[in-house]
């Protein structure tokens, strides 16, 4: 698998007087691939998003971006448009007047000719499903609908990683399936890799790889099924578990014998039917 | 304080081209001591509905009991501060709306409006910092070194602190880690029991409103579709769904073990307890039918 990011004993303080938020951290991710990094708060997730497209540069250790170092002021632009990144709160990243101006706002940053800007502009619209909204203004949409906003200002750009920093937190049941729809398609049918910073464990039970944060250390990695074979770590670190394990663990307590195999809500309903046409 | 809302409409915008019905019609009653779960999509009218409440909004055209204070449609203006003070309101993200030096005073701005003396808002502070489980230790730092789940319940102490009888939570846990959420819940869950608080919940998390309250109001298009257990409203999956409403996913859940089996019926359960056991007796009654 063809590297994307590299990121070797990257360690992070905000300040002297204050303790290391990243500690040692190792990780590679691949191109194509779907990783999520999930953790409690104040793990260190957001300040690694931050170290990825270089707003942050460690004070130690590299992160490499498609080759290029983010401590390279001559390429941190090219970074910045390889590595968009979607934050939490719709209502803090949208600039434009309407839908239009926003997703062109980035295009216009980089410099690009107006006649690319054109065509960019109603491909990325297209993408998120939002062209029909190109004239509107931004308080006449939804938490989900900017936050497709905010994705296809950065689709425009052409970039190759999309981090998404707990960009559906906010948003409701509705407004967070459409998001996750967006980007999947994007992840799938363009290839683009996407890192995703979340608390949603549902969502996380979906990604090609995990990593588990605590205390700005990376305790885990791995694919989701292996990772949450070990419950008892997760709960250590203040972590949830995903639905089907909880309720796995619940029929266990009543001695209905289950193995360890679901993850998927589908799989422990097709595991309780062959259990019981073979009782 | 029993709170009723007779024919209730709002609109926003009246007489502009934006002129917007987000409240059409509304009757209905939240008993004393209960804890009312508000559920509904982005634009239901959920948030307009529970900030008549403490009459943050004036209805349209109706009226609005809550206890014995009354705000009607066609009343001229009147002090509000009596009626604020029996209703707490927890905004979301309360924690961006912390400003003071330090965690005390911050939780004292609130009792010290309503015209409380230095010493008994400082006291009530206290009580209230420990109620959210803050330690003593912290009460004189900067709310801003807090971590955020922290800075929400510092916020919340402020709204305790001028002892509300009635609480107005608006998404009490967007944007909170697990632990947090957890946290919160159980805190207010604590609240209600204890000190007999009337607790108003608007959420888009069914499950919370499932475990949480005796009562269940579901909106849609400016109107209650149904207020009722919420062993009843979620009895009501194809409505709900039908109004982009999810059922708990232990429901969920249920749903795709008795789908599997052939089975039409709607089974509620919201623990995970009560799931296992739905699931167990749906096995036993299948295998007893073949």
């Amino acid at each position: 698998m063809e590297k994307i990011i590299e990121v070797r004993d990257l360690s992070y303080r905000y300040s002297e007087e204050h303790p290391l938020v990243l500690k040692e951290i190792n990780f590679t991710v691949n191109k194509g691939e779907w990783l999520s990094i999930v953790g409690h708060n104040g793990s260190g997730k957001s300040t690694l998003a931050k170290c990825l497209n270089g707003l942050i540069i460690p004070q130690k250790g590299t992160v490499e971006v498609n080759g290029y170092d983010t401590a390279d002021e001559q390429t941190i632009w090219e970074i910045r448009r390889l590595v968009g990144m979607v934050f939490q709160n719709p209502d803090n990243q949208f600039v434009g007047a309407t839908v239009q101006d926003d997703v062109a706002f980035g295009m216009e940053n980089h410099g690009l000719p107006r006649a690319v800007m054109v065509e960019r502009l109603s491909e990325a619209l297209r993408l998120v499903k939002m062209e029909a909204f190109a004239q509107t203004e931004p308080h006449r949409l939804s938490g989900g609908q900017k936050q497709r906003v905010a994705i296809a200002g950065i689709v425009a750009l052409q970039p190759l990683i999309i981090i998404m920093d707990e960009a559906t937190s906010m948003l409701d049941p509705e407004g967070r399936r459409e998001i996750i729809q967006t980007v999947r398609d994007l992840n799938k049918k363009h290839q683009l890799t996407v890192i995703s910073i979340t608390h949603d464990l549902e969502e996380a039970i979906h990604s090609d790889r995990l990593l588990v944060m605590n205390d700005g250390q990376i305790v885990r990695e791995g694919k989701p099924r292996d990772i949450f074979k070990s419950t008892d770590l997760l709960k250590k670190v203040g972590l949830d578990l995903p639905f089907a394990i909880k309720m796995r663990n619940a029929l266990r307590a009543k001695e209905v014998p289950l193995t360890d195999s679901a993850l998927f809500q589908e799989e422990l309903v097709d595991e309780l039917w062959t259990l019981h046409s073979s009782m | 304080m029993d709170i009723t809302f007779e024919h209730v409409t709002h609109v926003y915008g009246q007489k502009t081209p934006f002129e917007k019905k987000a409240l059409n019609d509304v009757s209905l009653h939240i008993p004393s001591g209960s804890f009312t779960s508000i559920i509904g999509h982005t634009g239901s009218g959920k948030s307009t509905l529970v900030q008549h409440i403490n009459g943050l909004l004036k209805p349209s055209a109706g009226r609005i009991s809550v206890g014995d204070f009354v705000i009607d449609a066609n009343q001229k203006k009147q002090d509000l501060k009596p009626l604020r003070e029996k209703v707490g309101y927890v905004f979301q993200y309360p924690e961006h709306q912390l400003f003071e030096e330090t965690i005390i005073k911050d939780v004292c701005f609130g009792p010290m409006n309503f015209g409380v003396s230095d010493s008994e808002a400082t006291k009530r502070a206290e009580e209230s910092l420990q109620l959210v489980g803050l330690p003593a230790a912290y009460w004189h730092r900067s709310p801003f070194d807090l971590s955020g789940g922290q800075m929400r319940r510092v916020a919340i102490a402020g709204v305790l602190a001028v002892r509300p009888q009635v609480i107005i939570l608006d998404e009490p846990t967007a944007g909170l880690d697990p632990r947090g959420r957890e946290e919160i819940l159980s805190l207010f869950s604590d609240l209600h029991k204890r000190l007999n608080l009337t607790i108003i919940m608007v959420t888009h998390n069914m499950s919370d409103a499932a475990i949480y309250s005796d009562q269940v109001i579901a909106m849609d298009g400016g109107k209650p579709l149904l207020a009722d257990t919420p062993e009843e409203v979620f009895s009501h999956v194809e409505l709900l769904r039908k109004v982009g409403l999810d059922v708990p996913e232990t429901m969920e859940f249920l749903s795709k073990l008795l789908k599997k089996a052939g089975k039409q019926q709607v089974v509620t359960a919201f623990t995970l307890d009560d799931t296992a056991d739905a699931v167990i007796d749906l096995l036993n009654e299948v295998k007893d039918h073949v």
